[in-house]
């Protein structure tokens, strides 16, 4: 028990023993991938060098023609004092973008491990490090979860590189700073910090790559290894780190004036400050014509509060308050839940959670099974349901409506965040009516007001907190010529975008 | 978590305190929706007859019979309460959206009918109001077994749309007796034999006491005053054929003058048939022809109105607001004043093909 409320002290040096070949030997001796070769300097057998690598980290065509063809081929090798070799390798003798000399265990073996191969001369005390890397990666494709009817098609993948590549074709302005930092002690993840000079608030920016440097876990393997050590707080199932997977998107972001972060292996890219508003945003808002994006943006507002308060005002208003429905909808209400047997609480709540099983299963399952699995459990269970009077037609109305509607959210943390509340609320309209559904709606927006990602509140959009005038309406999108400030909640350094 | 345990417990201890009172859950399934209710005056009991709407009898039943519900009490809350355990279902007033007042109850007075309906949660002063020209019980239970509420939806959609007469809430009405000392209602009568609800003028209330009835011209001459077109269709023999004139809009102005009251109306009417173009004479004849017979309703209308000092189109205050000094004679004695005071109609009509 005191072993797991131990402390967990960082290893610094990871490897505390001179560098040599035999020190490497140690540490990387026993793994299948780690190979190494003694070649003789153009031929001459008095004269060895020993190049170590990681199959599969290291390219051989790279590691043959770079390295190993300049060592066996090159005369003056032969030739120089054995303590000015590294030198001349150094100088030009290797093919190589870069060739760093090393004298310490750590960056050599961390070299190692990112693709490098390391070159030992015999009683030497350093060694080179050659970066030798193989660039097998997926090939940039288009954004699925975020798919362009107009615009861009590229989408973010798992290289770092290659995504901060796709953000610096967009914004070649040399003010685009990128700043990387190491996450995880055993993953040992880049995650890069990026914004614009000049646009981003630099004390923004200097936030999150102070938390990223007191981020102190195993491995970066899944987004929220970063998002939960990211934010205050983790109590909240609201989302406080849009993200996105569209390059033009985020580059939008980062001239609004928001600070992005991309991490090795996640292909996402983050903003900060989160407030609401971004959630409800898509990448398509500023390809559309202005009125059309407008009545889109309505409607998703509008979506959202369908989605989180119709099965909870559905409960409320046929349970506890029937006088407030229109006399032939309660007519027709009332006929439809004679025969059922369950309660419209019961019903509710059953439904609502049926639906979440459906999508479960259907998510779960590859695609051709799953689209299966959801017409089965969708349309003909439930059509089955209403028939056999396990559930009244309005009662499924109700729940698919709110369902539906969730899914127009463009975010899907988002949308799960107002499922669960729509739960919650569903439970609370059940047990006190309208008067604990209010209740319910005031603690969801105390909720939210006490909300903040990197000292911006999270309703700024909607409130004052920021003392900062937004400069363009929340809810809907003014034509572009018009948009003349970048959004007031990021407290950009300079807020007008245009002449 | 702390904070969470603390708001809990607030909650909780909210809860426990008395606050509690939250509303009770019941099920729309195992309720009776009642849409109408009559309302009779039995020598010293209130009877109170209620019914459903077909519909209300469940899905797979749709052909059900109307449920309706009968009970007799020494006061209106009393025969409501009886009522409720008549029935297998949970009776539920809250869409209670018709209200018959039986001949009997409407001569002994409104007032506690509709302060009972303004003072109890689930009935509302929203529910519309008709004054059944003989038992409201029978109206109620009408409808050959479906229930009177489709026919007196059908009245008064009609009535909004100016094909029959015209409809009235109970806060309407109530208002009414309140602030004007007069108010009328829309009159239906039981026609015995096919058991259906026609239309059948309007009951005039002095005070909260039934006054008479306004039928025929009088009826359309209510309906004008109180701005709106009079029902049906005007027949003139104008030129060599009967012509058939719709009155389409029609708009009042009051004032006081010349020790008397003005009257003018303006009418639109529109030509509904006709044989051929008639000529600018016969026009100018049937607009004088129109004239005369909406003066004359109007007039019967206010003669009735007069004799029993019933002023519940509201004349003598909307007058007063063109004349503010005037506003006061509207209160005490003005219903003695209004029989008295001379009032000079002028109706002009404008004439459309």
């Amino acid at each position: 028990m005191k072993d797991l409320e131990g402390p967990h002290p960082r290893k610094e040096p990871r490897f505390p023993v001179p560098l040599s070949l035999e020190a490497v030997e140690q540490v990387l001796g026993d793994c299948a991938d780690f190979s190494q070769r003694t070649v003789f300097l153009h031929g001459d057998p008095g004269r060895t060098a020993t190049v170590c690598f990681l199959a599969g980290m290291a390219r051989t065509e790279r590691l043959n023609d770079y390295v190993l063809r300049p060592l066996a081929q090159d005369p003056l090798l032969s030739s120089l004092p054995m303590d000015q070799i590294f030198g001349q390798l150094e100088k030009g003798a290797l093919y190589a973008q870069s060739v760093e000399r090393v004298t310490e265990m750590d960056p050599a073996i961390l070299g190692l491990v990112g693709g490098g191969c390391l070159l030992f001369l015999p009683d030497q005390k350093d060694c080179l490090l050659i970066p030798v890397e193989t660039e097998e990666k997926r090939s940039v494709g288009e954004p699925e979860n975020e798919p362009a009817l107009k615009g861009a098609r590229d989408s973010f993948v798992e290289s770092i590189r290659t995504n901060t590549s796709l953000v610096r074709r967009r914004l070649r302005a040399p003010e685009l700073k990128i700043r990387e930092h190491i996450v995880g002690r055993q993953s040992l993840t880049g995650v890069d910090v990026l914004w614009l000079e000049g646009i981003a608030d630099q004390e923004t920016a200097a936030r999150v790559e102070q938390r990223l440097d007191a981020i102190d876990i195993d491995g970066v393997e899944a987004a929220g290894n970063l998002e939960e050590y990211l934010v205050e707080g983790n109590w909240s199932p609201f989302p406080r780190l849009p993200f996105t997977q569209r390059p033009d998107r985020f580059c939008q972001g980062l001239l609004e004036g928001r600070v992005g972060i991309l991490a090795d292996g996640i292909p996402l890219g983050w903003l900060v400050p989160g407030t609401i508003d971004q959630f409800f945003r898509t990448g398509q808002d500023r390809a559309y014509h202005w009125m059309v994006a407008s009545a889109l943006s309505l409607v998703r507002y509008f979506c959202a509060v369908v989605t989180l308060l119709l099965p909870g005002l559905y409960i409320a208003v046929v349970t506890f308050h029937p006088e407030a429905i229109p006399a032939r909808l309660a007519l027709s209400i009332a006929a439809a839940k004679q025969e059922v047997p369950f309660s419209t609480i019961f019903e509710v709540l059953i439904m609502l959670l049926s639906f979440e099983v459906i999508q479960e299963a259907g998510l779960r399952l590859p695609g051709p099974i799953g689209a299966t699995v959801s017409i089965l459990g969708g349309l003909v269970v439930g059509n089955a349901a209403v028939e056999a009077h396990i559930v009244s037609p309005a009662v499924l109305i109700a729940v698919a409506i709110a369902g539906v509607a969730g899914y127009t959210m463009p975010s899907q943390d988002f949308g799960n965040a107002l499922r669960l509340w729509r739960f919650a609320l569903a439970i609370l309209a059940s047990v006190g009516g309208l008067t604990a559904l209010s209740l319910g709606c005031a603690l969801l927006i105390s909720h939210l007001a006490g909300l903040e990602t990197f000292g911006v509140p999270y309703l700024a959009p909607f409130t004052v907190g920021v003392q900062v005038r937004r400069g363009h309406p929340t809810l809907f999108r003014l034509p572009l010529p018009r948009m003349k400030w970048r959004d007031g909640a990021a407290r950009t350094a300079n807020r007008r975008n245009q002449r | 978590m702390r904070k969470g345990i603390c708001g809990v417990t607030l909650a909780l201890a909210l809860l426990l305190s008395g606050c509690s009172a939250l509303p009770y859950p019941r099920e729309m399934g195992n309720m009776a929706l009642l849409r109408t209710m009559g309302i009779d005056l039995e020598e010293e009991d209130v009877r109170v007859t209620v019914s459903t709407g077909t519909r209300a009898r469940g899905l797979q039943s749709e052909t059900e019979e109307a449920m309706a519900l009968s009970a007799a009490a020494s006061s209106l809350s009393g025969a409501v309460t009886a009522l409720r355990g008549m029935s297998d279902s949970f009776v539920f007033f809250g869409y209670v959206d018709q209200l018959l007042v039986g001949e009997s109850l409407a001569k002994a007075g409104l007032t506690r009918t509709l302060d009972f309906f303004a003072r109890d949660d689930e009935l509302s002063l929203g529910a519309q109001m008709w004054v059944v020209r003989g038992d409201a019980g029978s109206a109620t239970a009408s409808g050959n077994g479906e229930g009177p509420d489709q026919r007196l939806e059908t009245i008064q959609r009609d009535g909004e749309m100016g094909a029959a007469v015209l409809s009235r809430s109970a806060g309407e009405v109530f208002a009414d007796v309140q602030d004007l000392g007069s108010a009328f209602v829309p009159a239906l009568r039981l026609n015995e034999e096919s058991g259906a609800l026609t239309p059948a003028g309007y009951a005039v209330f002095r005070g909260d006491r039934l006054a008479g009835y306004l039928e025929g011209e009088a009826a359309r001459g209510l309906e004008m005053l109180e701005g709106h077109a009079p029902e049906g269709v005007l027949e003139e023999a104008v030129g060599s054929q009967p012509q058939s004139v719709r009155v389409v809009w029609t708009g009042n102005r009051v004032s006081y003058g010349d020790g008397g009251m003005d009257l003018n109306l303006r009418a639109w009417a529109q030509l509904m048939e006709y044989g051929s173009s008639l000529t600018e004479g016969e026009r100018a004849a049937l607009a004088r022809e129109t004239e005369r017979r909406l003066t004359g309703q109007v007039q019967a209308a206010l003669s009735q109105l007069r004799s029993w000092g019933a002023d519940c189109t509201g004349l003598g205050r909307r007058a007063a607001l063109r004349t503010p000094e005037r506003l006061e004679r509207t209160g005490e004695g003005w219903a003695e004043e209004f029989s008295r005071m001379t009032i000079r109609v002028r109706v002009r009509t404008e004439l459309q093909e």
